[in-house]
């Protein structure tokens, strides 16, 4: 008799469990039959508060309906960018060679400092520090108000970058992002972002797709002459304000140049930032012709 | 009989605990509360330090159950406590009172599509490690 009632039992919650959990007014729309007793509610003045119940009943279940579809939803395009780089660096961690101890160099201050003298307040940064010459800098598409720098410790090491040194290329990398240039690069289908697939397949050859054209803007593609151009101009007119700290982007500029020139390591360099001669170019005074 | 059987269990372990736990060299620990972990993704670590190994990975809007233990001094900027069986050091930074609203929970579907796999929450973990993270004041 005891195993039949704890059998019982264990059918009962197994197959409760299984139940779609349901409001208390569907219950009670599933248990009274409104039809069988319709004059009786009439005469009792019932039936409109019945036509009310069924009304209630009727929104739950929409409402219910619109929960279980947003579950569905891709990422709204101000919560896709960071997460998608995240992610891109989760599955390149072994390549990039991020996982290793690296020195702080008081790096958080300077930038923070850096965006604060310009004028950029309220803005989240994360800088990931790599031990790869492979990319020796980049800014990664991200949420707004947030950015995310990916930094080369050979990089850095090789030209014996000062805190302010760094500090500027970083925001370089980071009016790069601010103009949208990485993801304009990328030239993969984003439009599902946002969108919602509760009526179809988890498009996963698109997110494939975007991952893999990370890799070919870090390490091909880069930015183009135009974009170059605009971004130098940038630094430029910001900068000016401040002749020391533009003094030391120019230096910058020509410590990269002479790198790329004379460093194998760093000859795709002018691939990615065409070009530092240029920029240099762009940066200097124009001559007067008399 | 089977309840007098478990009472008399539990007297022993009680009685085992109190004795035998200072002479096997079991700190008393106390129970200082819970927070939730305020991250995508982080880590439990053995020790106080960015680059200690993990004892477990944790996830956003996971609770860890601090714990205040005997001699034990935790460096300012970290909690040790509990998460699940492993005890560990998180820093202070990545726990809140609150339960965060997750990307996790927010998308699920599109987070449960991308299988991810036990190497990628490692790295996701670390990464909150390794991140150099700041933030411009407000004008």
């Amino acid at each position: 008799m005891k195993l039949f009632v704890i059998m019982a039992s264990l059918f009962i919650s197994l197959w409760a469990f299984g139940q779609e959990v349901k409001t208390e007014e569907e219950l009670q729309d599933e248990v009274i039959d409104y039809s069988s007793i319709q004059k009786v509610l009439e005469k009792d003045g019932l039936e409109k508060q019945a036509k009310l119940k069924k009304k209630i009943v009727r929104q739950i279940k929409i409402e219910k309906e619109k929960i279980r579809e947003e579950k569905y939803n891709y990422p709204s395009a101000e919560e896709f960018w960071s997460f998608a780089s995240e992610l891109w660096l989760v599955k390149n961690a072994q390549e990039l060679k991020w996982d290793v101890p690296r020195p702080d160099y008081g790096l958080r201050d300077a930038f923070r400092t850096l965006l604060e003298e310009f004028g950029y307040f309220n803005e989240k940064f994360k800088i990931l520090v790599i031990d790869s010459p492979n990319i020796a800098h980049i800014g990664l598409p991200s949420n707004k108000g947030e950015s995310i720098f990916i930094l080369s410790l050979p990089f850095m090491r090789t030209l014996d970058l000062t805190k302010v040194d760094i500090s500027l290329i970083l925001l370089e990398d980071f009016f790069r992002i601010k103009e949208g240039m990485f993801v304009g690069n990328m030239g993969v289908d984003t439009s599902f972002i946002g969108k919602n697939f509760s009526k179809k397949d988890f498009n996963k050859q698109a997110m494939l797709n975007l991952l893999k054209s990370y890799g070919e803007v870090v390490y091909k593609k880069g930015f183009n002459f135009q974009q170059q151009y605009e971004i130098t101009k940038k630094m430029d007119k910001v900068l000016k304000s401040r002749p020391d700290i533009w003094s030391s982007y120019l230096k910058v500029l020509r410590k990269i140049d002479h790198l790329v020139k004379n460093n194998l390591l760093y000859g795709d360099y002018s691939k990615i930032y065409p070009s530092p001669e240029m920029q240099i170019e762009w940066l200097s005074p124009k001559k007067k012709v008399l | 009989m089977m309840r007098n059987l478990l009472g008399a269990f539990s007297m022993i372990a009680m009685v085992n605990v109190t004795v035998l736990a200072p002479s096997m060299g079991l700190a008393a620990e106390k129970n200082a509360g819970r927070l939730y972990y305020q991250g995508f993704m982080g880590h439990l670590h053995k020790s106080a330090s960015d680059s200690s190994a993990s004892m477990t990975a944790i996830q956003c809007a996971q609770s860890v159950e601090l714990v205040e233990k005997e001699g034990l001094s935790v460096p300012a900027g970290w909690k040790y406590g509990r998460v699940g069986e492993d005890y560990g050091y998180v820093r202070s930074k990545f726990l809140g009172e609150k339960r965060p609203e997750c990307f996790q929970q927010k998308y699920p579907k599109f987070y449960n599509a991308l299988n991810l796999d036990l190497a990628d929450f490692y790295y996701w973990g670390r990464l909150s490690d390794h991140f150099i993270e700041g933030e411009s004041l407000a004008q």
